[in-house]
């Protein structure tokens, strides 16, 4: 890397509020080290506004370690920027060049309403969660350990699913703007343990009808979330859903 | 679209009402279910292209042998048109069923992205491959079965044929514009089911990690066998005298 600077220009989304018209800005950030992630390089950005009078951006983050799934940003048309397994947070800007232009947009999804700049409303994946996300069976005190046994290669299925940090990047790459990666993983994670298993049909039913009521689309199976997913879930979970789904529809209680 | 898709939904409103069937024609409305009756038909037509292609390839026997062919299959009556209403009815539904998810997908995203790249590598067809091109690919597809019932069978274009189903069959194809249109057509069939026969497979659940490359594998290699089966035809058209 010659450079440990770099001038950048970034195209930014701004958008006043959920009913406002938005549309992009040019902003001129020099100096930039690659060292920063690219959240730290929004921060000086903001900074830079502030000084300035301007309004800062708004955008989502919280632990900035890639484990809340809190930032959400299309860079460059991708969902959380160039890099595979990661998050907007995780991502440096090592990975950018000097003289770049930076596209940032919102996720875009009629389920994920813009709130203001790059902030989305991404509540439509709680309410999915809500319709039969978890297990309600009472299981009384905590079982002696290995009172249920489970095959190792069981608990590494469900603990792959369980990785969905549900920060939305399946639903903003997309090309349906469909939920299905999501959903599959939180089906998943649950249906294939002893204790989620009670449930399994009553949730499937749940949490597609959710999933269709919050307006996403539908799947065409492009694999394109995979790619984009910064916890690696994979297809095979949407495989596990239809197949649920089947069951569930065919011989499941009601 | 939404003004189509509002017709195209009543039969399933209706369907839903009927007791016993309804519980499961509501399931089959939901996103999940609808691709799942999309797969399940999009099979059954790969089954009839199958059948359909080893039919035509009496062709290659010569006149005696194709006609015998065409007669043997016209002789069922009932039965044949028991399976052409069949057909029917799978195509109605897995084109209605496009037509809705579709909708359902434009809904999905009203507002588009100024720049959209693809994080998935690999692809020999622009754009993501063959999974973005199953509508347009499907519209080809369409327009060419339109025609190919018009000539093939109903020959409403007045063909010279002497009463006799493999010379029309070799004249429809000679024509230049229909050889053309043919090759176009099942080239597009190929992209389809390139995609199509995997898809099907993921949306009915046949799927694990040991066995998704062999079915990737299988789906790409039955598309391109059915393709290329049907387009031997068309150059047998024009290298047979």
């Amino acid at each position: 890397m010659s450079s440990e600077s770099l001038n950048l220009t970034l195209r930014i989304w701004r958008q006043d509020g959920p009913n406002a018209k938005g549309g992009f800005r040019d902003y001129k950030l020099n100096g930039v080290s690659t060292h920063m992630s690219f959240l730290e390089m929004l921060d000086v950005l903001n900074e830079q506004l502030i000084e300035a009078g301007e309004e800062s951006v708004a955008f989502d983050h919280d632990c900035r370690e890639g484990i809340c799934g809190a930032c959400s940003l299309m860079i460059d048309g991708k969902a959380h920027g160039p890099d595979q397994a990661t998050t907007t947070c995780q991502l440096h800007m090592r990975r950018f060049h000097d003289g770049d232009t930076i596209t940032i947009e919102p996720w875009r999804a009629s389920a994920f309403p813009v709130l203001r700049d790059l902030v989305v409303d991404r509540s439509a994946f709680d309410r999915i969660i809500q319709a039969g996300g978890y297990v309600s069976v009472n299981t009384g005190n905590a079982p002696d350990g290995n009172a249920i046994p489970v095959p190792g290669t069981v608990q590494e299925t469900a603990m792959d699913a369980a990785a969905c940090i549900g920060c939305g990047a399946c639903v903003a790459a997309c090309k349906n703007a469909s939920a299905m990666l999501f959903v599959s993983a939180k089906v998943s994670q649950l249906a294939v343990l002893p204790q989620g298993k009670a449930e399994r049909g009553e949730r499937v039913l749940s949490m597609v009808a959710q999933m269709d009521e919050e307006g996403f689309g539908h799947c065409t199976n492009t694999s394109e979330c995979e790619a984009a997913c910064p916890a690696e879930i994979s297809v095979d979970n949407i495989a596990r859903l239809n197949r649920e789904y089947v069951r569930a529809s065919l011989v499941s209680g009601k | 679209m939404d003004v189509l898709c509002k017709i195209l939904s009543i039969p399933a409103t209706l369907l839903a009402k009927v007791p016993g069937i309804g519980p499961i024609v509501k399931v089959c409305c939901t996103s999940v279910g609808q691709k799942i009756l999309m797969a399940l038909t999009g099979l059954s037509l790969c089954g009839f292209l199958v059948a359909h292609l080893a039919g035509n390839l009496n062709l290659f026997a010569g006149e005696e042998a194709f006609n015998g062919y065409a007669e043997k299959l016209h002789s069922l009556g009932p039965l044949l048109a028991m399976a052409e209403t069949g057909l029917f009815g799978m195509f109605v539904l897995h084109i209605g069923l496009a037509v809705s998810t579709t909708a359902m997908s434009r809904r999905a995203r009203t507002n588009q992205y100024e720049e959209k790249n693809s994080k998935q590598q690999g692809f020999i067809l622009p754009n993501g491959g063959a999974s973005n091109l199953m509508l347009v690919t499907g519209l080809i597809i369409f327009a060419y079965l339109v025609l190919h019932i018009i000539d093939m069978k109903l020959n409403l274009r007045g063909f010279e044929s002497g009463d006799n189903k493999f010379q029309l069959v070799r004249n429809v194809l000679r024509n230049p514009m229909n050889g053309v249109f043919y090759v176009v057509a099942i080239l597009a069939l190929g992209v389809h089911l390139t995609h199509g026969v995997t898809s099907a497979c993921q949306t009915l659940g046949i799927s694990h990690p040991r066995w998704n490359k062999l079915i990737r594998i299988l789906g790409v290699l039955f598309a391109w066998k059915i393709a290329i089966g049907f387009i031997s035809l068309v150059v047998w058209a024009y290298a047979t005298i």
